[in-house]
């Protein structure tokens, strides 16, 4: 069989067989032979047709090569190469052609349908993509909790891999639409729209949360304008109205828009949608629980966030306040400093603590501020303040107490006179000019459970260079260290502000807070207040007598 | 016994009068309700209670809301006319309850004197 120039018709019965189409062309590319299946699946092909004419292009080229290399083989007098196998599309379907040379140089071609091999690997490679899409879309979106973001990062994710533009809208909001819209490729924009969202068929009730419209109901025509963005210069072909749900309530509607170059949404690209939307709107759902508390707690904190200090008559007063959390910027520690009503009047500075923490505490901190705010007349007796304030915070409920101490601030001269009063607070530290530390042994009950209470107080005088230090116990009960289980605890305190001597008030804020930062890397702990009352280094008296420039500077 | 470094647990040990409470490790924000949860426990199941006594020998750590839990015990012993007191408090307690002024609302016994 092999001599023969021809196949035998037993040759081309068994062909007839094969379930796959066989073609054979020689070296011209002429059809020599090739069974029915072929036949029905290259129309116009028979014996002495051209493949070029016949066949698909890749398959015509193909034939030349595997000729042109065969050809090249036998010059060399190498053994008949092992050609490559090539695949393409014939009409609707995908083959795989395998060449097989015959001893006259003429090449068989065996086509095998690979179709549904084919539709199977595109859909699991889809199936793969999106599912990757929907993981990271999680990521991308519950990575930040502000709403803005939140919806623009939604429109652009869906403009970039589900349509060509992308519309998030959230529910109205005096009167107005918060929209976020997005075109592939480019920043979502940002904008409050008057409008009436029944004008889009389905968005309306989308945005009610109930079930989409199916895309095909929905006519690009009738969108209103404001949907589309400025950067987008095709025409609409196709729109997908998608509910994004949230916890409950609905976090608002996702509209999708394809240009008519585009095929149209099909079903599984609206399920697909849905799920997008769902993830999406888990995460705005979020996004808006979390600034509406937010929006809340910066309420509450405008008035009970310790105020700024500056220079008050005369003296350096700095404070500083770290809360518990970061989350709650409010808590049990507080301060606040009185001016005196004329120059001569004291001051009034207060710093206290109360126990527990977060909101709960946050709240009897306001109550307690404001009290002493309202007791202010009689802020020269410290014990009838706090015995008024105590009277004021008793309560059979609970036995939640407050700790603080007074201080009366009055520079005279070039010094600051300190009367301090504590209430079952910590003793107030003061360092001086050459680096020691004492105690101010005031002492009294903490305030607000026991029907009477006591207090005594200290006085202390500081000259140029000297600070006075109010701290709460958040900074003793520092957990941290080189174990990170050890208490900074008040000998570390003292040795901290020793190395403070000599320096501005709010150097010496700086400072401790600073070291107990270091003490506590990122350990938890409670709010951490202080306060430092420094008398400023001054020329003041040198500018009355010249010659006693450089006393308190040298 | 040695109590575990941040971690809050108690006995109970009840005769006759008295019931004795041994506490160990830190009395805190976290552990503060427990101590409170118990106390008044003691005082329920044992009406006849004349004494309810804290012995504070492994206490490793209390801070403002440990205060506030036992201002609540002492306000309920002190409805029930029942005497509270702290044993073999630590120097940090003695500092503690020195320094917010309520030393005299947990007498000290006369055992604990001894022990300093």
């Amino acid at each position: 069989m092999a001599s023969t120039k021809s196949t035998s018709p037993a040759q081309s019965r068994l062909w007839d067989l094969a379930p796959y189409p066989v073609i054979l062309a020689d070296e011209a590319g002429t059809v020599a032979e090739l069974n029915d299946a072929a036949g029905h699946l290259l129309k116009g092909a028979a014996p002495g047709a051209n493949l070029l004419d016949v066949a698909p292009a890749w398959l015509a080229q193909a034939h030349q090569e595997a000729i042109l290399r065969t050809r090249l083989a036998a010059q060399g007098t190498r053994k008949p190469p092992v050609l490559a196998s090539v695949s393409g599309r014939i009409a609707a379907y995908s083959f795989e052609a395998h060449p097989t040379v015959t001893q006259d140089g003429s090449v068989v071609w065996w086509l095998i349908d690979d179709t549904d091999r084919r539709l199977a690997e595109e859909a699991l490679a889809t199936e793969r993509e999106r599912t990757t899409f929907l993981a990271e879309a999680s990521n991308v979106l519950l990575a930040s909790l502000n709403t803005d973001r939140c919806m623009a990062t939604t429109a652009q994710l869906a403009a970039e891999y589900l349509a060509d533009v992308a519309i998030v809208i959230t529910p109205v909001s005096n009167g107005k639409l918060p929209v976020a819209r997005a075109v592939a490729g480019q920043e979502a924009d940002r904008a409050l729209v008057v409008a009436d969202p029944s004008d889009l068929p389905g968005l309306g009730e989308a945005l009610q949360g109930f079930p989409p419209v199916p895309s095909r109901w929905i006519d690009p025509a009738a969108l209103p304008a404001w949907v589309i963005p400025q950067g987008f210069g095709s025409t609409i072909g196709s729109v997908v109205v998608t509910p994004l749900p949230g916890h409950g309530v609905p976090a608002g509607a996702l509209i999708l828009l394809r240009g008519t170059e585009r095929a149209q949404f099909n079903e599984n690209e609206e399920v697909f949608a849905r799920l997008f939307a769902a993830r999406a709107g888990a995460a705005l759902s979020a996004a808006r629980l979390y600034s509406e508390q937010s929006a809340i707690t910066q309420t509450l904190m405008r008035d009970l966030l310790p105020p700024s200090l500056q220079r008050v008559e005369g003296v350096e007063i700095a404070g500083g306040y770290r809360p518990a959390g970061e989350a709650e910027r409010v808590g049990g520690d507080f301060y606040d400093v009185h001016p005196g009503s004329s120059g001569q009047d004291p001051s009034l500075v207060i710093l206290g603590d109360v126990c527990g923490k977060g909101l709960e505490a946050a709240v009897l901190t306001g109550k307690i501020r404001n009290t002493l705010q309202a007791l202010l007349p009689m802020a020269d007796d410290h014990q009838r303040m706090l015995r008024l304030l105590n009277g004021a915070l008793l309560t059979s409920h609970h036995t939640r107490f407050a700790t603080l101490v007074l201080a009366s601030v009055r520079r005279s001269e070039n010094e600051v006179r300190l009367r301090l009063t504590s209430a079952g607070h910590p003793y107030p530290l003061v360092v001086r000019r050459d680096g020691s530390v004492e105690e101010v042994h005031t002492h009294g009950s903490l305030i607000g459970v026991l029907p009477a209470i006591e207090a005594h107080s200290a006085e202390t005088v500081l000259r140029p260079g000297d600070t006075c230090l109010l701290y709460t116990d958040g900074f003793t009960e520092a957990r941290g260290g080189p174990l990170g289980d050890e208490l900074f605890g008040e000998e570390r305190l003292r040795q901290a502000l020793s190395g403070c001597a000599d320096m501005p008030a709010g150097a010496v804020v700086d400072r401790i807070q600073m070291l107990a930062s270091q003490w506590l890397r990122d350990g938890p702990h409670d709010d951490m207040a202080l306060l430092a009352i420094s008398a400023p280094h001054t020329n003041h008296l040198s500018a009355v007598d010249g010659t006693t420039r450089g006393r308190y500077t040298a | 016994m040695t109590p575990p470094p941040s971690s809050f647990t108690f006995t109970v040990e009840v005769s006759r009068s008295t019931a004795h409470l041994h506490l160990a490790g830190d009395l805190d924000y976290d552990t503060g309700d427990t101590l409170v949860q118990e106390a008044d426990r003691c005082l329920t199941d044992h009406p006849h209670l004349r004494e309810l006594r804290l012995d504070c020998a492994h206490l490793c750590f209390c801070d403002s809301v440990g205060i506030s839990s036992l201002l609540t015990i002492h306000r309920r012993t002190t409805a029930r006319t029942v005497r509270l007191r702290l044993e073999n408090s630590p120097p940090f307690l003695q500092r503690l309850l020195d320094v917010t002024g309520i030393q005299q609302l947990f007498a000290q016994p006369q055992t604990s004197q001894q022990a300093e």
